[in-house]
Parts: C-alpha cells; sequence; structure tokens
C-alpha cells in the first residue's frame, strides 16, 4: 500500500477549480518532486493535502496509511504524520518558539497515546535538533517567525519538521527566496531525515533544492493535473527544455 | 466572575487614587509622579481619568477586557496632561463573543500650554463570534504644538492563517485559539489575572 494515494481529485478555491482530477501515488520512504509551471495547482496540493480551509474539495480521495484524510481535521492530518512546511511560514506575534514546539510536540504525543515530554526532557530533544541544525539560542526564545529573515524561516520549517518526526513532509516551494548556504542546510536536513522510511513531496519550479535532494521519483503537473512521471533525469529534461514539452 | 479584584497598581509615586464610585477611578500624578496600573474588565463597566499635574509626572494604564452574552461593556479612559513634559500610555486589548457589545472611548487631552509632552493611544480588539461587535474610539485632543502623539485601533477575528499554521503543527482549535489569545491579551495581563482569563476562555471559547 501507497502512503500516500491521491485518485482525481478536484479542488476549488471559490468557485474558481484548482485541482482538475489530480492522481498521484508516494510509497513509504519515496522523495517525489512535484514540478510545474506556475499557477498549474502545486501549493493548492500542499495546502489540500494539510487542511487549509479556504479550499473545497468537491470529488476525489486522498489516502493516507489508508486512511481517509479528507474527513480529519488539519490537526489530525498532522497528528497521523502529515508536515507541511509552508512556502510563507505565518508570523505569531507573542508565542514563543520553544512553548509552541512544545506545545506541538505534546499534543502529537497525547493523539499517540503516549505520555507528555515535561520540560527537562523536552529541553534535552530540542536542544539536539537545534544544534544539527544551526538553530541558536536566542532564537528558539524569539517569537514564531517574527522578524525572521526569509532564509531564516525556512530553516525554522526545516527545525520543527525534525522536532515533529512526521512521516510525510511537504516542502512547499522550500527553496524560493534562499541563498545557497540556507539552500545547502535544508537539503543536508532533508537528507538526513530521509533515512529510514520518511517520505517527502517536494514542491519546486527548479532544480536548486534538488541538487541536493535526489528525488527517487518526478511528477510533472500541469492545469491542475499530474500529466507525468519519472525518475530523477526528468529534473534534467524539464531544466533544458521547459514545461512547454510536456 | 466577581471574586477577584480587577485592578491592581503596580506602581505608585507622587499619586493621589481616588475611588468615588465601583469601577470609578481618578488618579491625579503630582510632580515627578509615577503611576502603573492594570484593568480586568468583564461585566462591569470602567470609567478611569487620570490626571497628569506635574511635570515629569508618567502613567502607564493597560486594560484587558472579556465580553460574553449580552453584556453592555462601556469602557472610559480619559487622560489629561495639565502640564508640559509629563507622559502617558494606554494598551487596551480585549475580546468580545456571543451577543456582546463593547463601547472603548480613549481620550487623550493636551491643552495649549502643555508642551513637550507624550501621549500614547492603542487599542486591538478581537471578535469571537458574528454577533458579537467593537465599537472603539480612541480621539486625540490636543491645543498644544509640540508634543508627540500616537493613536490606532484594530479590531476583527482571529487570523485565520495563524489558526491553520497552528494546526498544522497538530494543536487541534480550540487549543491554537487559547494560544493565539493568550500571547494576544500577554502584554496587557499581569499574572495575577492569568487565572481568571483562562477560566473564562475555557467557559467562552
Amino acid at each position: 500500500m501507497a502512503l500516500l494515494e491521491i485518485k482525481n481529485l478536484h479542488a476549488f478555491v471559490g468557485d474558481k477549480e484548482i485541482l482538475k482530477g489530480l492522481n498521484l501515488k508516494i510509497e513509504s520512504g519515496e522523495v517525489h518532486a512535484i514540478m510545474g509551471p506556475n499557477g498549474c495547482g502545486k501549493s493548492t496540493l500542499s495546502s489540500v493535502i494539510a487542511g487549509h480551509p479556504a479550499y473545497t474539495v468537491t470529488d476525489g480521495e486522498i489516502l493516507f496509511k489508508g486512511l481517509d484524510l479528507l474527513k480529519m481535521t488539519p490537526d489530525e492530518r498532522a497528528n497521523t504524520g502529515v508536515f507541511l512546511a509552508f512556502q510563507h511560514p505565518v508570523e505569531l506575534p507573542g508565542v514563543g518558539l520553544a512553548q509552541f514546539l512544545k506545545t506541538a510536540l505534546n499534543a502529537k504525543r497525547k493523539f499517540l497515546g503516549q505520555d507528555p515530554m515535561d520540560a527537562v526532557q523536552f529541553m534535552k530533544y530540542m536542544n539536539l535538533r537545534a544544534t544539527a541544525l544551526g538553530i541558536k539560542n536566542d532564537m528558539l526564545k524569539r517569537s514564531v517567525n517574527v522578524g525572521f529573515s526569509g532564509g531564516e524561516k525556512k530553516r525554522l520549517e526545516t527545525f520543527q519538521m525534525a522536532m515533529l518526526e512526521p512521516d510525510f513532509c511537504i516542502l512547499d516551494e522550500m527553496d524560493s527566496g534562499l541563498d545557497v548556504d540556507a539552500l545547502k542546510v535544508v537539503g543536508q536536513a532533508v537528507s538526513v531525515m530521509r533515512e529510514g522510511k520518511r517520505s517527502f513531496m517536494i514542491i519546486t519550479h527548479h532544480d536548486d533544492l534538488l541538487q541536493y535532494v535526489q528525488p527517487d521519483k518526478v511528477s510533472v503537473m500541469r492545469d491542475g493535473q499530474v500529466i507525468t512521471t519519472g525518475g530523477a533525469d526528468l529534473v534534467h529534461e524539464i531544466e533544458e527544455k521547459g514545461y512547454d514539452k510536456f | 466572575m466577581t471574586n477577584f479584584n480587577p485592578f491592581l497598581i503596580h506602581e505608585q509615586k507622587n499619586t493621589i487614587v481616588q475611588n468615588p464610585e465601583p469601577f470609578k477611578w481618578v488618579f491625579d500624578v503630582q510632580k515627578d509622579g509615577i503611576l502603573t496600573a492594570d484593568f480586568l474588565q468583564t461585566d462591569k463597566n470602567l470609567d478611569v481619568l487620570v490626571l497628569l499635574n506635574g511635570e515629569g509626572a508618567k502613567s502607564k494604564i493597560n486594560c484587558a477586557y472579556l465580553s460574553n452574552k449580552n453584556n453592555r461593556l462601556n469602557l472610559d479612559i480619559k487622560v489629561v496632561h495639565k502640564v508640559k513634559n509629563t507622559f502617558s500610555e494606554q494598551k487596551i486589548k480585549g475580546l468580545a463573543t456571543d451577543n456582546s457589545f463593547v463601547n472603548f472611548c480613549g481620550l487623550i487631552e493636551i491643552p495649549h500650554d502643555s508642551q513637550k509632552c507624550d501621549g500614547r493611544l492603542n487599542h486591538r480588539g478581537v471578535l469571537l463570534s458574528s454577533k458579537a461587535s467593537i465599537l472603539a474610539i480612541p480621539q486625540l485632543e490636543i491645543w498644544a504644538d509640540d508634543v508627540q502623539c500616537a493613536h490606532g485601533s484594530a479590531v476583527g477575528p482571529l487570523d485565520k492563517n495563524q489558526l491553520f499554521y497552528l494546526q498544522a503543527r497538530g494543536l487541534n482549535k480550540f487549543d491554537a485559539t487559547r494560544l493565539l489569545l493568550h500571547s494576544f491579551l500577554a502584554d496587557v495581563m499581569p499574572k495575577d489575572f492569568e487565572s481568571v482569563i483562562e477560566k473564562w476562555m475555557v467557559e467562552n471559547v
């Protein structure tokens, strides 16, 4: 059974249809890049999987670990193992990063029937991951994303991903607005995290991030549908010939 | 919600406090005086008058309000910079739900001879139901020509994108809402009020 299986997905924002019968399968442990021109519905796809209320699904289904994802609230989806790294991370003034992560981590543990982590356990757990990703101590004390640069915000999304250890990570245009160094950090984090059975859906419109993370599969989207799926070599074909070929 | 003291003075120097009737306060801040006070209003109207009567007088008023059911809540906060070189800051933040109505009037008055004053007034309200309403009237009445003043107000529902972000990290809607509201109120909410606010959220959010 695939980890994620999307069948004939139709989704609207307002009265505009964005996804028009999309099909996609992602296996456990697979890194799957979704590429496509601007406006083809890539970001909509990630929002719909995560359960953003602005989108209405009118037809089709999304199965995650065999469960009907569309029947779940966004938090149930997250706690079942879906993680969306936002293209534009939201600022949360007054919400301290460490407190936020502890609340999120313990929400997941509660959902899974595990005991909450106490403050000492949590600090140990957090500091280990913060050090690995070069997250400085003063960042942990600040409000979530407030006053962070674009690169710092993306790095923080990666950090949250490492903290919550999801089974399925969606990186929505993680590489937009990142300089080479920040891109490397994100790429390395993904490479470390992909070991084991974790799956990734990497949404992008060029090959920047894919230079650091070798995808197993590549799907090309166009006009709200996946029009072709292939191996990593598809990336080079797109870089050479553009999307018009497809 | 009556068994707590909704009023706290943190700092009081050269200040005469009058409380002629419940929820009506007059603060007379004299030369180099300091007043820092916090209010938490739920179902009682509030009427505050601050008179900055001596040079160097400073006042800081924080007010949080929580309004529910069919409450009609009137909040009046007026600061008069009677003399030059006086400073005031008013921060008002609150939540309204159910069918409640909140009417906030804030006024900073600076008479003709009160030069070099600095007055700040900021109000922010969050609407938690479509039937609740908040009317905020922040006003400046400035007759002097060499002063610094600022006032502002914003009222609206909770930001949907902030809510979604928290939910996408595994917090259920209730916990996400509560976290956002707590952080919204944080800078006008002294520790002594926390349990009251927490109880209100459990009952009303």
